[in-house]
């Protein structure tokens, strides 16, 4: 019977040898073999969410496997269909050991090949087993590793400890530390939204907006294959804040680079971003579909069921026409100039500003426009024009990368004492722009049906009106929390950390 | 949480035989057994391979939970727990009785590393008088082998006489017929009249002498792990089922 939850381990798959060639204390270990090898596919999110939480998720067959656990793996029949998101798999206990995983993210197969079940039995001189250990034996094209799940057995501490230290000595980690993925395919990078971005006490504002921009075409260029394949959705959003953020870097550090270089390069952004935004849009739709149908009552469902319907074909020939660019040679000739350019920096002149120290710079920028938020937010009241809220809500995000391009660069616990809250207006106002844009683009939808199918649009006219009204009322609550939610951020506190962190504590 | 007490007041009859695989059978059909070696010869523990730990008798200090707890170990098999041979009746006696108290700090102990029991099985060796009567009133059944001979079933009536006169509920008694062989006539006859004799008190199985049990003692498990389609070991997993339908 074990004793508790125990981690589980990666080891290189000989480790098996070493531990069988000799004697552990006085302990000999045995092995049991499994007869036959199963095929295995690693799952995991794009972002390796599973990885990053200490946890393998295994697809061998119609089953699911999973570590850590007690025993051997906590397994789940899936039967024969694949498995794309952890919400749609059936409740037991895979399903409930893997909790909440971000639901838009699609499980996709990291790495595959077979795999062996091996058990290791620590016996005594009586032959009774005073530790096991049960080994999956992972073996893919270009690399192999095993995934071992030790058990303690009551009373037998002291062979349990034994066991821990002889797979330490094989160089086991648990999965918390090691990557199962890495193991088995050794030229594997983890893809990471947001990358750590070193920033030196010299490292000049050019160099610094050079670094983020490659670091994030890099990540935008991670996303282009699953977008393609329709993956999930979040490929093409992290796509899009990734080209978001390299446009924010260019249009916020200000004379980094030459004028002309910066607005020429500001527009082939925003080029590359327009072609996504109407897919983007859509993606949205489809994922407010159960909050729409909830917001209206059942006589209005069926104008919203056609509406979807009709989301759904343009989101079809939206995915193609975005696919096919992606694709195209004049895409792949357009992203590997700007990859080139900004790695070697060819044709990328420094403006006036760019040899300034990036922390000097980056402080001088957060503060400006924290200032700018200031004023906007002193001029509203519950009276003042949605204009100037949206105002507002732009400031903040900017104010919100600038923070987060630089926070290497600022001590940790104070920035994020900054964040938080900003965070939390953010979110106000981030609601309070998504009930607006909805309303319009809904309007929008309207104009646009023809007089054609008379009597069905009059039932989808009436549905998508209601739901405007909602929305409006809805975007109504967020406006009225806005004057709160400011006061919330822009506390004395907050105030003060702003003055020290970048203005020298002045006021 | 139910105690089972494997007794006889005659010894040799199966006891340990019986207990060992009984724990087997219970944990194999995912009750979470303990089993208790009282014997100090070890006998159950020695067919799981148990080594005694003969430091934690004397180990007074010990506060009584950890005393308990850290003297349990792992068998082989999943879900089986044994005691060792290693108490004294008195901490025994001790151990029974918190383990009968939902709220004594050793059932706590035990649930918070999932190690609570649903079946505590005790191997008594043949001699316990001195503890015989707190076994009887804390078990919820007492398994009795009784092999069919006229001198067992003297034994057998001493036996309900002592539960008589200690108004003790004779219904905890669950006896069978231990070690029969086919071929001695007088078995079968001796059989008839004690099922007549002591209605409900026999359970229909009965375990016959088969030299797979003797080989446990070679094999050092028990016959159902290592001959789960021998005879024998069938008919232990009977007499687990007829048992547990009883109780
Ligand atoms: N059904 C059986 N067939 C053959 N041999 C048996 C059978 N049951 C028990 N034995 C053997 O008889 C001997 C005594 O059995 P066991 O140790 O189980 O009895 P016990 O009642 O526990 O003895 P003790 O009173 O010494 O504790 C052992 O060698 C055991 O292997
Ligand atoms: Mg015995």
């Amino acid at each position: 019977m074990s004793l508790t939850f125990l981690p589980s381990y990666l080891v290189r798959s000989d480790a098996l040898d070493t531990l069988s060639g000799k004697p552990i204390g006085k302990l000999r270990a045995r092995l049991t073999r499994g007869e036959n090898d199963f095929p295995f596919k690693v799952l995991d999110t794009h972002d390796e969410h599973l990885r990053r939480r200490g946890i393998c998720l295994v697809r061998s067959g119609s089953d699911l496997l999973l570590w850590p656990a007690a025993h051997g793996p906590i397994t789940q029949y899936v039967g024969k269909d694949p498995v794309e998101f952890v919400t749609d798999l059936p409740d037991g206990p895979v399903r409930q050991a893997l909790g909440a995983v971000p639901e838009l993210r699609s499980l996709l197969p990291m790495a595959q090949g077979r795999m062996q079940q091996v058990l290791l039995a620590l016996v005594d001189t009586e032959e009774k087993t005073r530790a096991r250990a049960e080994f999956h034996v992972l073996t893919a094209q270009d690399g192999s590793a095993a995934i071992v799940q030790p058990q303690a057995l009551r009373g037998y501490d002291g062979a349990y400890t034994q066991l821990i230290k002889a797979l330490g000595a094989c160089g086991a980690k648990t999965l918390t530390e090691a990557s199962v993925i890495a193991a088995l395919n050794p030229d594997h990078r983890p893809y990471v939204a947001k990358p750590d971005l070193k920033l030196g006490a010299k490292t000049t504002a050019y160099d610094a907006a050079t670094g983020i921009i490659k670091a994030y075409l890099a990540v935008a260029r991670r996303n282009e294959a699953g977008i393609i394949a329709d993956t999930d959705i979040e490929f093409l959003h992290d796509y899009r804040i990734a080209l978001r953020k390299i446009r924010s870097v260019l249009s916020l550090f200000k004379d980094v680079y030459k004028d002309k270089q910066t607005l020429a390069l500001k527009q082939q952004f925003s080029d590359l971003m327009a072609l996504t935004g109407r897919l983007r849009d859509l993606d949205v739709y489809m994922q407010e579909r159960q909050f729409f149908f909830d917001l209206l009552p059942e006589s209005l469902h069926a104008g919203l069921e056609r509406m979807f319907q009709m989301f759904a074909e343009e989101r079809t020939a939206q995915l193609a026409t975005l696919a096919a660019h992606l694709q195209s040679p004049a895409y792949e000739a357009e992203i590997t100039a700007l990859i080139n350019r900004f790695d070697t920096c060819h044709k990328l002149r420094p403006g006036p500003e760019g040899d300034r120290n990036a922390q000097t710079y980056a402080a001088k920028l957060i503060w400006k426009r924290y200032r700018k938020i200031c004023q906007i937010a002193e001029a509203i009241d519950d009276q003042t024009e949605d204009e100037m809220v949206h105002e507002l809500r732009i400031q903040c995000k900017k104010l919100r990368y600038l923070m987060e391009f630089f926070a290497p660069a600022f001590p940790k616990t104070a920035f994020k004492s900054l964040l938080k809250p900003l965070k939390k207006l953010q979110d106000n106002l981030g609601l309070f722009n998504d009930y607006s844009v909805q309303q319009n683009s809904l309007t929008a939808f309207l104009d646009s049906l023809g007089t054609k199918d008379h009597d069905r649009n009059m039932q989808l006219a009436q549905s998508v009106g209601a739901l405007i009204a909602v929305l409006h009322q809805r975007q109504r609550e967020e406006r009225l929390k806005v004057v709160d939610s400011f006061a919330m951020f822009n506390s004395k506190e907050t105030q003060q950390t702003f003055r020290d962190l970048f203005h020298g504590g002045k006021s | 949480m139910k105690i089972i007490a494997c007794y006889s007041n005659k010894g040799g009859v199966g006891k340990t035989a019986t207990a060992v695989n009984l724990a087997y059978a219970l944990a194999a059909k995912g009750q979470r057994t303990l089993l208790c070696d009282l014997d100090p010869q070890g006998a159950s523990s020695f067919y799981f391979r148990v080594k005694p730990s003969k430091k934690l008798t004397e180990t007074k200090f010990f506060e009584d939970v950890e005393r308990f707890t850290k003297a349990i170990r792992a068998s082989d098999f999943d879900g089986l727990d044994i005691l060792p041979a290693n108490m004294t009746f008195r901490d025994f006696d001790v151990f029974l009785s918190r383990m009968r108290n939902s709220r004594s700090r050793l059932k706590k102990a035990l649930k918070a590393v999932k190690g609570d029991y649903d079946v505590i099985l005790l191997d008594c060796p043949p001699n316990i008088s001195t503890l015989s009567e707190n076994v009887f009133s804390a078990a919820d059944g007492i398994i009795v082998p009784v092999i069919p001979t006229t001198l067992s079933q003297r034994t057998y009536i001493q036996l309900e006489q002592f539960f008589q006169a200690n108004k003790l509920p004779l219904k905890k008694l669950h006896a069978f017929f231990s070690m029969t062989q086919g071929v001695k006539s007088l078995h079968g006859q001796t059989m008839e009249d004690m099922r007549k004799q002591h209605k409900k008190r026999f359970l229909k199985t009965q375990i016959a002498f088969t030299s797979d049990i003797e080989r446990m003692g070679v094999q050092r498990a028990p016959v159902m792990a290592t001959a789960p389609r021998s005879q024998a070991a069938q008919a232990y997993g009977t007499l687990h089922d007829e048992l547990m339908e009883r109780l």
